[in-house]
Protein backbone atom coordinates (compact mmCIF):
# COMPACT_ATOMS: atom_id res chain seq x y z
CA UNK A 1 0.00 0.00 0.00
CA UNK A 2 2.62 1.97 0.95
CA UNK A 3 5.03 1.29 -1.57
CA UNK A 4 7.00 3.84 -3.87
CA UNK A 5 5.67 2.84 -7.08
CA UNK A 6 9.27 3.87 -8.88
CA UNK A 7 10.72 0.96 -7.06
CA UNK A 8 8.09 -1.99 -6.64
CA UNK A 9 9.02 -5.06 -4.94
CA UNK A 10 9.53 -7.88 -7.16
CA UNK A 11 6.32 -9.28 -8.46
CA UNK A 12 4.94 -12.53 -7.00
CA UNK A 13 4.45 -15.67 -8.88
CA UNK A 14 0.67 -15.08 -9.41
CA UNK A 15 1.59 -10.90 -10.27
CA UNK A 16 3.62 -12.38 -13.18
CA UNK A 17 0.95 -14.54 -14.40
CA UNK A 18 -1.21 -10.98 -14.24
CA UNK A 19 0.87 -8.95 -16.15
CA UNK A 20 2.11 -12.12 -18.60
CA UNK A 21 -1.75 -12.10 -19.47
CA UNK A 22 -2.15 -8.30 -19.46
CA UNK A 23 0.65 -8.03 -22.51
CA UNK A 24 -0.44 -11.07 -24.21
CA UNK A 25 -3.91 -9.90 -24.29
CA UNK A 26 -3.16 -6.21 -25.40
CA UNK A 27 -0.96 -7.53 -27.98
CA UNK A 28 -4.11 -9.42 -29.47
CA UNK A 29 -5.92 -6.14 -29.24
CA UNK A 30 -8.23 -7.71 -26.75
CA UNK A 31 -7.98 -4.41 -23.71
CA UNK A 32 -9.24 -0.94 -24.51
CA UNK A 33 -6.73 2.04 -23.45
CA UNK A 34 -7.86 2.62 -19.64
CA UNK A 35 -10.47 -0.39 -19.79
CA UNK A 36 -8.72 -1.90 -16.47
CA UNK A 37 -8.21 0.91 -14.57
CA UNK A 38 -12.20 2.43 -15.83
CA UNK A 39 -13.21 -1.47 -14.63
CA UNK A 40 -11.52 -1.39 -11.50
CA UNK A 41 -12.72 1.68 -10.51
CA UNK A 42 -16.26 0.99 -11.02
CA UNK A 43 -16.35 -2.24 -9.33
CA UNK A 44 -14.86 -0.81 -6.35
CA UNK A 45 -16.57 2.18 -6.17
CA UNK A 46 -19.67 2.50 -8.44
CA UNK A 47 -21.77 -0.67 -7.90
CA UNK A 48 -22.82 -2.40 -4.33
CA UNK A 49 -25.01 -3.33 -2.05
CA UNK A 50 -26.40 0.08 -1.72
CA UNK A 51 -27.86 -0.18 -4.94
CA UNK A 52 -29.69 -3.53 -4.01
CA UNK A 53 -30.66 -1.17 -0.84
CA UNK A 54 -32.60 1.10 -3.15
CA UNK A 55 -34.33 -1.53 -4.89
CA UNK A 56 -35.67 -3.17 -1.48
CA UNK A 57 -36.81 0.02 -0.24
CA UNK A 58 -38.85 1.06 -2.95
CA UNK A 59 -40.35 -2.33 -3.27
CA UNK A 60 -41.23 -2.11 0.48
CA UNK A 61 -42.73 1.82 0.14
CA UNK A 62 -44.47 0.89 -3.40
CA UNK A 63 -46.39 -2.45 -3.42
CA UNK A 64 -47.04 -1.82 -7.34
CA UNK A 65 -43.55 -1.20 -7.89
CA UNK A 66 -42.90 -4.74 -5.55
CA UNK A 67 -45.36 -6.79 -7.41
CA UNK A 68 -43.61 -5.81 -10.63
CA UNK A 69 -40.11 -6.62 -8.96
CA UNK A 70 -41.22 -10.31 -7.98
CA UNK A 71 -42.90 -10.45 -11.44
CA UNK A 72 -39.69 -9.68 -13.24
CA UNK A 73 -36.75 -8.63 -11.30
CA UNK A 74 -34.62 -7.81 -14.30
CA UNK A 75 -36.86 -4.79 -15.61
CA UNK A 76 -37.95 -3.85 -12.10
CA UNK A 77 -34.51 -3.26 -11.14
CA UNK A 78 -33.53 -1.44 -14.52
CA UNK A 79 -36.37 1.25 -14.01
CA UNK A 80 -33.95 2.84 -11.03
CA UNK A 81 -31.17 2.48 -13.35
CA UNK A 82 -29.50 -0.61 -12.50
CA UNK A 83 -28.43 -3.55 -14.94
CA UNK A 84 -25.65 -4.91 -17.15
CA UNK A 85 -22.99 -7.85 -16.60
CA UNK A 86 -24.59 -10.36 -14.08
CA UNK A 87 -27.82 -8.88 -13.95
CA UNK A 88 -29.37 -9.80 -16.84
CA UNK A 89 -31.61 -12.41 -15.61
CA UNK A 90 -32.95 -11.40 -12.07
CA UNK A 91 -35.23 -12.94 -10.16
CA UNK A 92 -35.87 -11.90 -6.55
CA UNK A 93 -37.48 -13.70 -4.16
CA UNK A 94 -39.60 -12.48 -1.46
CA UNK A 95 -39.09 -13.21 2.53
CA UNK A 96 -41.85 -14.06 4.46
CA UNK A 97 -42.57 -15.56 8.13
CA UNK A 98 -43.12 -18.75 6.00
CA UNK A 99 -40.45 -18.46 3.78
CA UNK A 100 -36.87 -17.72 4.20
CA UNK A 101 -34.60 -17.59 1.11
CA UNK A 102 -30.79 -17.48 0.88
CA UNK A 103 -28.54 -17.35 -2.28
CA UNK A 104 -25.34 -19.73 -2.94
CA UNK A 105 -23.25 -20.35 -6.14
CA UNK A 106 -22.22 -23.85 -5.89
CA UNK A 107 -20.10 -24.11 -8.39
CA UNK A 108 -18.43 -20.43 -8.57
CA UNK A 109 -19.12 -16.91 -7.43
CA UNK A 110 -22.16 -16.40 -9.60
CA UNK A 111 -23.82 -13.02 -7.88
CA UNK A 112 -26.12 -10.18 -8.51
CA UNK A 113 -23.24 -7.64 -9.68
CA UNK A 114 -25.54 -4.69 -10.37
CA UNK A 115 -27.55 -4.69 -7.30
CA UNK A 116 -24.61 -6.08 -4.73
CA UNK A 117 -21.42 -5.68 -6.44
CA UNK A 118 -19.07 -8.28 -6.09
CA UNK A 119 -19.38 -11.37 -3.97
CA UNK A 120 -17.94 -11.17 -0.25
CA UNK A 121 -14.59 -13.61 0.46
CA UNK A 122 -17.16 -15.87 2.03
CA UNK A 123 -19.48 -16.48 -0.62
CA UNK A 124 -16.61 -17.69 -2.76
CA UNK A 125 -15.13 -19.70 -0.21
CA UNK A 126 -15.83 -23.86 -0.38
CA UNK A 127 -17.59 -23.89 3.04
CA UNK A 128 -20.16 -21.63 2.18
CA UNK A 129 -20.62 -22.97 -1.25
CA UNK A 130 -21.11 -26.50 0.20
CA UNK A 131 -22.79 -26.22 3.52
CA UNK A 132 -25.44 -23.59 2.71
CA UNK A 133 -27.01 -26.62 0.49
CA UNK A 134 -26.26 -29.01 2.62
CA UNK A 135 -26.95 -27.90 6.38
CA UNK A 136 -28.60 -24.14 5.70
CA UNK A 137 -30.11 -23.99 8.82
CA UNK A 138 -26.99 -24.65 10.89
CA UNK A 139 -24.96 -22.70 8.93
CA UNK A 140 -27.07 -19.17 8.92
CA UNK A 141 -27.54 -19.73 12.66
CA UNK A 142 -23.31 -20.17 12.83
CA UNK A 143 -23.36 -17.01 10.90
CA UNK A 144 -25.79 -15.59 13.33
CA UNK A 145 -28.98 -15.62 11.01
CA UNK A 146 -31.54 -17.19 13.59
CA UNK A 147 -34.42 -18.32 11.02
CA UNK A 148 -37.68 -19.50 13.14
CA UNK A 149 -37.99 -23.09 13.44
CA UNK A 150 -41.20 -23.02 11.90
CA UNK A 151 -39.78 -20.92 8.96
CA UNK A 152 -39.35 -22.89 5.47
CA UNK A 153 -35.20 -22.23 4.08
CA UNK A 154 -35.13 -21.94 0.41
CA UNK A 155 -31.56 -22.07 -0.95
CA UNK A 156 -31.59 -21.05 -4.37
CA UNK A 157 -28.46 -21.79 -6.47
CA UNK A 158 -26.94 -19.59 -8.86
CA UNK A 159 -27.06 -21.09 -12.69
CA UNK A 160 -25.26 -20.04 -15.47
CA UNK A 161 -28.59 -17.60 -16.54
CA UNK A 162 -30.07 -16.43 -13.24
CA UNK A 163 -28.87 -14.00 -10.54
CA UNK A 164 -31.00 -14.20 -7.30
CA UNK A 165 -31.59 -11.22 -4.99
CA UNK A 166 -33.64 -11.72 -1.74
CA UNK A 167 -36.10 -9.13 -0.57
CA UNK A 168 -36.15 -9.18 3.19
CA UNK A 169 -38.94 -8.37 5.29
CA UNK A 170 -39.45 -4.86 6.17
CA UNK A 171 -38.55 -4.21 9.69
CA UNK A 172 -41.53 -3.63 11.89
CA UNK A 173 -41.73 -0.02 13.73
CA UNK A 174 -40.86 1.50 10.15
CA UNK A 175 -43.95 2.19 8.58
CA UNK A 176 -43.26 6.39 9.10
CA UNK A 177 -39.84 5.50 7.06
CA UNK A 178 -38.91 7.37 3.69
CA UNK A 179 -37.85 5.59 1.28
CA UNK A 180 -34.31 6.73 1.29
CA UNK A 181 -34.44 5.82 5.23
CA UNK A 182 -35.52 2.81 4.68
CA UNK A 183 -32.39 2.28 2.04
CA UNK A 184 -30.53 2.84 4.94
CA UNK A 185 -31.61 -0.36 6.81
CA UNK A 186 -31.44 -2.68 4.48
CA UNK A 187 -27.82 -4.62 4.71
CA UNK A 188 -25.96 -6.28 2.16
CA UNK A 189 -26.37 -9.72 3.93
CA UNK A 190 -30.12 -9.20 4.07
CA UNK A 191 -30.36 -9.38 0.50
CA UNK A 192 -27.79 -12.73 0.17
CA UNK A 193 -30.20 -14.34 2.77
CA UNK A 194 -27.90 -14.82 5.67
CA UNK A 195 -29.21 -11.91 7.80
CA UNK A 196 -32.37 -10.66 9.21
CA UNK A 197 -33.17 -7.20 9.28
CA UNK B 1 -10.87 -7.99 11.35
CA UNK B 2 -14.09 -5.85 10.06
CA UNK B 3 -13.21 -3.73 7.38
CA UNK B 4 -15.04 -1.19 9.25
CA UNK B 5 -11.88 -0.72 11.10
CA UNK B 6 -9.30 0.13 8.39
CA UNK B 7 -10.73 3.45 8.30
CA UNK B 8 -11.28 3.02 4.47
CA UNK B 9 -14.76 4.19 3.47
CA UNK B 10 -16.68 1.81 1.55
CA UNK B 11 -20.45 1.72 0.40
CA UNK B 12 -19.76 -1.93 -0.55
CA UNK B 13 -19.30 -3.76 2.51
CA UNK B 14 -15.62 -4.74 2.05
CA UNK B 15 -13.49 -3.93 -0.52
CA UNK B 16 -13.31 -5.63 -3.86
CA UNK B 17 -9.76 -6.39 -3.90
CA UNK B 18 -7.19 -7.45 -1.71
CA UNK B 19 -4.58 -6.37 -3.75
CA UNK B 20 -4.29 -4.79 -7.08
CA UNK B 21 -2.99 -7.81 -9.28
CA UNK B 22 -6.85 -9.15 -8.00
CA UNK B 23 -8.71 -5.92 -9.52
CA UNK B 24 -6.65 -6.30 -12.70
CA UNK B 25 -7.34 -10.04 -13.62
CA UNK B 26 -11.10 -9.57 -13.11
CA UNK B 27 -10.92 -6.50 -15.36
CA UNK B 28 -8.80 -8.52 -18.12
CA UNK B 29 -11.50 -11.16 -17.92
CA UNK B 30 -14.17 -8.55 -18.11
CA UNK B 31 -11.92 -7.08 -21.40
CA UNK B 32 -12.15 -10.66 -22.90
CA UNK B 33 -15.62 -10.92 -21.95
CA UNK B 34 -16.45 -8.48 -23.90
CA UNK B 35 -14.36 -8.03 -26.67
CA UNK B 36 -13.66 -11.82 -27.81
CA UNK B 37 -17.20 -13.30 -26.95
CA UNK B 38 -19.10 -10.38 -27.84
CA UNK B 39 -20.45 -10.32 -24.04
CA UNK B 40 -21.22 -13.55 -23.32
CA UNK B 41 -19.67 -15.22 -20.15
CA UNK B 42 -20.70 -18.56 -20.24
CA UNK B 43 -16.88 -19.55 -21.98
CA UNK B 44 -15.29 -17.59 -18.77
CA UNK B 45 -17.54 -19.39 -16.50
CA UNK B 46 -17.15 -22.48 -17.61
CA UNK B 47 -13.44 -22.67 -17.30
CA UNK B 48 -13.58 -20.41 -14.00
CA UNK B 49 -15.86 -23.68 -12.31
CA UNK B 50 -13.18 -26.05 -13.51
CA UNK B 51 -10.50 -24.02 -12.09
CA UNK B 52 -12.37 -24.12 -9.20
CA UNK B 53 -13.24 -27.79 -8.88
CA UNK B 54 -9.23 -28.99 -9.89
CA UNK B 55 -8.54 -26.97 -6.65
CA UNK B 56 -10.57 -26.35 -4.49
CA UNK B 57 -8.87 -24.70 -1.89
CA UNK B 58 -6.85 -22.42 -4.19
CA UNK B 59 -7.34 -19.04 -3.07
CA UNK B 60 -10.10 -17.51 -5.58
CA UNK B 61 -8.39 -14.65 -7.51
CA UNK B 62 -5.28 -17.31 -8.34
CA UNK B 63 -8.49 -19.64 -9.60
CA UNK B 64 -10.03 -17.07 -11.34
CA UNK B 65 -6.62 -16.01 -13.02
CA UNK B 66 -6.00 -20.05 -13.88
CA UNK B 67 -9.59 -19.55 -15.83
CA UNK B 68 -8.35 -17.00 -17.78
CA UNK B 69 -5.01 -18.52 -18.95
CA UNK B 70 -7.28 -21.59 -19.76
CA UNK B 71 -9.32 -19.47 -22.00
CA UNK B 72 -6.45 -17.55 -24.04
CA UNK B 73 -5.39 -21.16 -26.76
CA UNK B 74 -9.42 -21.58 -27.50
CA UNK B 75 -9.83 -17.55 -27.60
CA UNK B 76 -11.47 -16.42 -31.43
CA UNK B 77 -8.78 -15.28 -33.18
CA UNK B 78 -10.29 -12.12 -33.97
CA UNK B 79 -12.53 -9.51 -31.74
CA UNK B 80 -16.10 -10.23 -32.19
CA UNK B 81 -18.26 -7.73 -33.83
Amino acid sequence: MTEDAHHPKAMSPVEQRVAALEALLTERGLIPEGFVEETIHHYESEIGPMNGARVVARAWADPRYKERLLADGTAAIAELGFGGAEGEHMVVVENTPAVHNVIVCTLCSCYPWPTLGLPPAWYKDPPYRARMVREPRALLAEMGCQVPRDTEIRVWDSSAEVRYLVLPQRPAGTGGMAEAELAGLVTRDSMIGVALL
Amino acid sequence: MNISDLGVPRRNGELAFDAPWQGRVFALAAAVVEQAFGGDREPFRQQLVKAIAAEPDRPYWESWTAALEALVPVLPLRPAG
